[in-house]
Order: C-alpha cells, then sequence, then structure tokens
C-alpha cells in the first residue's frame, strides 16, 4: 500500500512528531505507515484522514493497482 | 462509525511517550531482583522461622501483580504497532519457549542433562526480550 503520508506532512511544515502527536501515536508509527512497512488500521487510517482533511482513497492507494 | 476521535481510535499512546517503557522495564527488573533475593534467602537458610520463610517466599508473586497490572495498562495506551511488536513478542515468548521444552524433552529422554524446571521457564522472557529486540529492529 502506497500513501502521501510524506508529502502531506511537508505541506504542511509537520515534523513527524508533529504528526505523530495530532494523531496520538507513537513517532515509529508514523514513520513505518510512511515508509509501508506497516499498514494502518482503518481507524487509524480514518484519523489520518481526518488529520489531513482529505478522504483516504486520496492519501492511501493500492499499490498493485499502479 | 464508532468514533471520530484519534485518541480513540488509535490506541491513545502520546508519541514520544517513553515513560511506559521505563515504568514497565523498572517493574521487570524489580520483579527479577526481588524473585532472585527470595530465592537466595530461602536457599541460604537465613529465615530459619518457617512462617517468615513463607512470607519471603510469598514477595515475588505479590510483586507480580504489580508488574501485570503496570504491563497491561502498557498494553492499553499503546498505539497499535507497540501493541503488534508486543504480540509478536509474546508469540516469540510462549510459542517459541514450549517449542524448545519440549524438544529438549525429547532429547532428555535420549541422555542429555536434566535442566531445573526454573531454567527451562527462563527460556521465555529471555525469547519474549528478543522478541522485543526484533520487533523494535524490524520497524526501527
Amino acid at each position: 500500500m502506497r500513501n502521501r503520508l510524506k508529502v502531506l506532512r511537508a505541506e504542511r511544515n509537520w515534523t513527524q512528531s508533529r504528526l505523530a502527536q495530532e494523531l496520538r501515536v507513537s513517532r515509529l508509527s508514523v514513520n513505518e505507515i510512511r515508509t509501508g512497512k506497516y499498514g494502518p488500521s482503518l481507524p487509524l487510517a480514518f484519523a489520518i484522514a481526518r488529520v489531513f482533511g482529505q478522504p483516504i482513497e486520496t492519501i492511501f492507494t493500492d499499490g498493485s493497482a499502479d | 462509525m464508532a468514533s471520530t476521535e484519534p485518541e480513540q481510535a488509535c490506541g491513545g499512546s502520546p508519541p514520544g511517550s517513553s515513560r511506559r517503557d521505563i515504568i514497565v522495564a523498572a517493574y521487570c527488573l524489580g520483579w527479577a531482583l526481588c524473585f532472585t533475593g527470595a530465592m537466595q534467602v530461602i536457599k541460604s537458610g537465613l529465615v530459619t522461622h518457617r512462617p517468615i520463610a513463607w512470607v519471603v517466599a510469598a514477595v515475588p508473586s505479590i510483586a507480580s501483580i504489580w508488574m501485570l497490572v503496570a504491563y497491561t495498562r502498557y498494553l492499553r495506551e499503546a498505539d497499535e504497532l507497540q501493541r503488534l511488536i508486543q504480540l509478536q513478542a509474546m508469540g516469540w515468548g510462549f510459542g517459541g519457549g514450549f517449542f524448545l521444552i519440549c524438544g529438549y524433552l525429547l532429547f532428555e529422554s535420549l541422555g542429555a542433562p536434566a535442566v531445573e524446571p526454573a531454567t527451562l521457564a527462563a527460556i521465555m522472557p529471555v525469547l519474549f526480550a528478543f522478541g522485543i529486540i526484533a520487533g523494535w529492529w524490524r520497524y526501527r
């Protein structure tokens, strides 16, 4: 699964720690989601979408579909 | 949709809070010291009065309640990745320990030196610790 976390974070000039704080998860989780090593649960994906104010499908895409 | 709050949706661990990790590690260390101390006191025969020896023997069990409560609280407050790491470590600890012990029992029946049950039981926390390190290494 691919994601635009890095881009969205850069647009807001947020550090990983800041995003982790917004999501109330560890910085480790934010980093692992960004690298794709770890796929977030649906509630966490919704939380990420809410924090960035965008629909989930614009943040996360199925890598195999590309 | 059940919840809209990130803290409820994700598990709610404040980022960068290693305080709980330190607390759990301190409890583990405290229990290990408690257990080793009680074992030494009982084996050395320092306590001759039997009721007091029973109290000494009960101390690690009582301390383990605090440890379990702290660990449960840690799991409740951890985020989903931290929980995944803990789950995989538990798999290593219990699964790996169980299979190693069962495997060694076969060797023992073939003449391998007998090992104390306490030594065999120590395999589980060692494998659990290995699982934690492996998890942090994998998701570093």
